[in-house]
């Protein structure tokens, strides 16, 4: 682990994550505020909420890739590879999760949907909930992966060379 | 008020189905297990070892893995997902370190 090289495959990751979990953060917080106000679909807590689930679950289905391209390295070097896979097995419950959210949502939108369109929403709303407890599952195992064990990190040698 | 009920209920289902979608691993002793290869990742040089007491065992192989059928080395498309594997692991941390993989006929 002393290959200064900045752009090693593990690192597309950390570089990719941040996104999906702040949008699908916020888009949850949306909303939660929209089922608490009286709205229309088209109004703007909803219409933000959507934007940033579509493009937060796009954004985690991204992460899960590049996770699995560091998966393949940071796992060899860790000495808790158990902790790597609660972290997939949580990542992968909430892309699943906000992917049906994701779903549902849409074919409201679009009209293929017309069911109960507030049990509809609620159920909307809960799955991205539950998916949240899943998100911070995921964050809080992640980060055990990179701050208790250097997981993708470089390690310098102790004379620093290559800096 | 029933659908929503049906909806809910639903969804409460679906929480275990979630947990059964990806299978968590186990940590053993070092030593020398037998199981079946429960899957094969050629791209990771990674397998997954269910082992007959039914533990589930991920192994990367590392530069010093041997991996044999026979007495005889053999290259890593040899292994199976089905196939039947002893393998030989040491535990360094948590971490299980697969020191030799044999296929067994």
């Amino acid at each position: 682990m002393s290959d200064p090289n900045f752009w090693r495959t593990e690192v597309w990751h950390p570089l990719t994550v941040h996104f999906p979990i702040a949008l699908l953060l916020f888009a949850t917080i949306f909303k939660l505020v929209s089922l608490f106000i009286r709205q229309t679909k088209d109004t703007f807590w909803q219409r933000t909420a959507a934007v940033m689930l579509y493009f937060g679950c796009l954004g985690a289905w991204v992460s899960i890739y590049t996770g699995d391209l560091a998966d393949g390295i940071v796992s060899r070097n860790l000495c808790d590879p158990t902790v790597l896979k609660q972290h997939e097995i949580a990542a992968y419950n909430l892309a699943y999760l906000f992917s049906a959210a994701t779903v549902l949502d849409l074919g409201q939108r679009l009209n293929l949907i017309r069911f109960k369109p507030k049990g509809i929403h609620l159920v909307v709303t809960l799955l991205m909930l539950v998916g949240i407890w899943f998100l911070i599952r995921a964050g809080h195992s992640g980060a055990e992966v990179v701050y208790e064990q250097a997981g993708g990190v470089l390690v310098p040698t102790a004379d620093c060379a290559g800096f | 008020m029933t659908n929503y009920k049906s909806l809910l209920l639903a969804l409460l289902f679906l929480l275990p189905l979630l947990y059964s979608c990806e299978q968590s691993t186990d940590v053993v002793e070092s030593g020398t297990y037998a199981g079946t290869l429960h899957e094969v990742e050629p791209e990771k040089t990674e397998i997954y070892v269910k082992t007959t007491d039914g533990k589930l065992l991920e192994l990367y192989f590392t530069e010093s893995t041997t991996l044999t059928r026979n007495g005889e080395t053999v290259a890593f498309d040899q292994l199976k997902e089905g196939g039947q594997v002893e393998v030989e692991v040491e535990k360094v941390g948590q971490r299980l370190e697969p020191i030799a993989v044999r296929i067994v006929e």
